[in-house]
């Protein structure tokens, strides 16, 4: 389909009879087929699910209750409006993105700027920093829930407990929960950041800040008015890149809580899973995730004009 | 401002690893003088420059800056401007902004930092460009900008390194002027490196002459160029490099490509010397010693012969009026105080 399309708007050329051009022509039907294959792939996985979602999204569709499905238009958009549930999903949602993301910038722009001033050993730091990136989500929410938040045993529980701050229900206390599932997501991220933030560290130039100190600048201000500005790019798109993947999580927190306790972790993705998969409302679920991309096109688009504004 | 910016240098040595960037480097700066760097490519210039600015350590000796130890001083306490060879400009910021950076650190009014940065740009004529960044100015801008940075912030002492090796033939000489004067006015000590000797001669009262990592003479300009202590510096000084010769030294005479040539110098006993004659030292003489033209390199106002004396080359400066033409056979002598005698082993000056 793609390549008959690409080819009908070659053949409106009056001058094909042309022989460089009739061979232009060909070359670029070839190229054409050669695309094909895998833009139909990519239309096959991404855009026909995308538009599946939204039809499904003007449905209802309750697997528990089939009897009263039917095309049901805005209904649940209207309902979702009206949804306390969908709005303190995406209130926790904003929460856990904005904190896990000016966490991971801020932690990873430290540990750039302490790596930077390392005489050796900037390489193991490189290679053991990033070890956590490469782990799958689900698999670091399993080595958190056991490993370091169990009761007693777990190691951030036994630095509580030896703090004197005594053992503490990391995840059956509303609070603290959430404030695990943001800390899981920053550890496994801000290797991410760091490296990004290092790269670009490396790359400024040392003799503006020997002229810098020449002008008697502090060390605080040759990072506020030369270090930062000069990061400025590499922190939007760190932050533009991690925006994006922190709306969107899923696997780490359905591991450690599952959104719970009750609705505390339960970001706007982990609602939109319970409503279609636990209570099989899959009509509502499609539209809460449309809301969710929605949401997510909106914050990246605002994000790049302000990248884009300097 | 006087007795401002008095530098001592003692027994500075800085090692990078085995190499020795600088071997023991000693001299005074007097306040408010105009004291130059001068020496060929690595021989140690911005070296020396950086350990005074405070921005490397030496290895070992000491620094004063009026009468204080500073070797171990931050370079953000010394007091100091600095032009970098490499400008060392703030990317992100624009020219004025650069320029203004000095000014905001020192916490000046803003009132007071937008006329300092008009005027200091105006000295170095960027004034026109205030509102570029570094990146959309070329070399030359840059350097002026730099330039302007440095001057700007009323310090003790003012480093330039290299700061007019951008610069076209003609901007090179006014800004040279306008540095010069500038430097008068505000009788600031300045210490100024370059490997450009005339830009040394004209503009330094003092000069120190660097030769891999050594200090090998010091004195004005004046006295290096009629007194070169070394080979080395005698044939670096002058342009063209004065000629040298193997000769031998005979009772108040040397004896040069078989012909006697009267020298001032007197040394104790016949000897093998190297003779150093200036270019525009020689001069034409029927009684001299006898020389092929080779080539002739017209410069306009003047010309540069490559003569052949019976095998040794040697260069002569002449006036427009009377240049003889390639192949012509000359005959050419020199004033015995124009003669220097070097000994060809330790290379310094008899
Ligand atoms: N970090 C370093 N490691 C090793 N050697 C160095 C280092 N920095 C400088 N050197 C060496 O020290 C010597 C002096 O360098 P310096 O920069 O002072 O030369 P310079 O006189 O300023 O030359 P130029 O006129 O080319 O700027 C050079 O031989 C250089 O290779
Ligand atoms: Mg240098």
């Amino acid at each position: 389909m793609a390549a008959s399309a690409l080819a009908s708007a070659e053949t409106g050329n009056p001058g094909a009879g042309d022989f460089g051009h009739a061979l232009a022509q060909r070359e670029r039907r070839f190229a054409a087929a050669l695309l094909a294959p895998a833009f139909l792939a990519l239309l096959a996985t991404t855009t026909f699910p995308l538009i599946f979602l939204v039809w499904t999204s003007t449905y209802r569709m309750n697997l528990a209750m089939p009897f009263m499905n039917g095309f049901v238009g805005f209904e649940n958009y209207r309902m979702l409006l009206i949804d306390e549930r969908f709005w303190s999903s995406l209130l926790i949602s904003l929460v856990y993105t904005g904190t896990t993301v000016a966490l991971q910038v801020a932690i990873g722009l430290a540990l750039a700027l302490l790596v930077m001033d390392m005489k050796r050993g900037q390489g193991w730091f490189r290679l053991i920093a990033i070890l956590p990136v490469v782990l799958s989500p689900a698999v670091v929410g399993m080595i958190w829930r056991t490993f370091m938040l169990a009761p007693d045993f777990g190691i951030v529980d036994f630095l509580a407990i030896n703090a004197g701050l005594g053992s503490q229900n990391w995840l059956g206390d509303p609070t603290l929960a959430m404030v695990s599932v943001i800390a899981i997501h920053t550890w496994q991220w801000t290797p991410f950041a760091f490296m990004v933030l290092l790269a670009s560290l490396a790359s400024l130039p040392e003799d503006i800040y020997e002229a810098a100190r020449l002008d008697r600048a502090t060390a605080w201000q040759r990072f506020r008015r030369i270090t930062l500005p000069l990061l400025r790019p590499a922190i939007v798109m760190v932050v533009i890149m991690r925006t994006m993947v922190a709306l969107t999580a899923f696997a780490a927190i359905f591991t450690v809580t599952g959104g719970g306790p009750g609705t505390a972790t339960e970001i706007l993705n982990l609602y939109a899973y319970r409503k279609s998969f636990i209570e099989l409302s899959i009509g509502y679920g499609a539209a809460l995730a449309v809301a969710l991309l929605i949401v997510t096109i909106v914050i990246s688009g605002v994000l790049f004009a302000l990248r884009r504004a300097k | 401002m006087t007795g401002r910016g008095h530098v001592k240098f003692r027994d500075i040595v800085k090692m990078h690893g085995e190499f020795a960037a600088l071997k023991g480097v000693s001299f005074d700066i007097e306040p408010g003088e105009f004291f130059a760097l001068l020496g060929p490519s690595g021989s140690g210039k911005s070296t020396t420059l950086r350990i005074l600015a405070g921005l490397d350590a030496p290895t070992a000796g000491h620094v004063f800056i009026d009468g204080k130890d500073v070797t171990s001083t931050d370079a953000r306490d010394r007091d100091i401007a600095m032009v970098f060879q490499s400008y060392a400009l703030y990317p992100h910021m624009t020219v004025a902004e650069n320029i203004a950076f000095p000014l905001e650190m020192a916490r000046l009014p803003k009132a007071a930092i937008g006329s300092a940065v008009k005027e200091a740009a105006q000295k170095v004529k960027i004034e026109h460009l205030l509102g570029r960044k570094p990146g959309q100015l070329s070399g030359g801008q840059q350097q002026r900008c730099a330039l302007a940075r440095a001057i700007v912030r009323k310090a003790r002492l003012f480093l330039l390194d290299e700061p007019l090796s951008n610069l076209d033939a003609k901007l090179r000489l006014e800004t040279r002027a306008e540095l010069k004067k500038l430097q008068r006015s505000l009788g600031v000590t300045a210490v100024y490196v370059t490997h450009d000797q005339e830009e040394a001669m004209t503009l330094a009262d003092r000069m120190a002459v660097f030769m891999a990592g050594e200090i090998q003479q010091v004195g004005t300009p004046a006295e290096v160029f009629a007194q070169p202590n070394s080979i080395d510096i005698a044939g670096f000084i002058g342009n063209p490099p004065m000629n040298l010769v193997p000769a031998r030294y005979t009772n108040g005479d040397i004896l040069v490509a078989g012909h006697r040539l009267k020298t001032a110098a007197r040394l104790p006993d016949e000897r093998d010397v190297i003779a150093g004659l200036r270019p525009s030292a020689l001069r034409i003489a029927p009684d001299g010693l006898k020389a092929q033209v080779d080539l002739v390199e017209d410069l306009g106002d003047m010309a540069v012969l490559d003569l052949n004396c019976g095998g040794t080359i040697m260069r002569m400066r002449v006036g427009d009026h009377d240049v003889p033409r390639e192949g012509d056979t000359i005959y050419v002598t020199a004033r015995p105080q124009d003669i220097h005698l070097f000994d060809p082993t330790t290379r310094k000056r008899l």
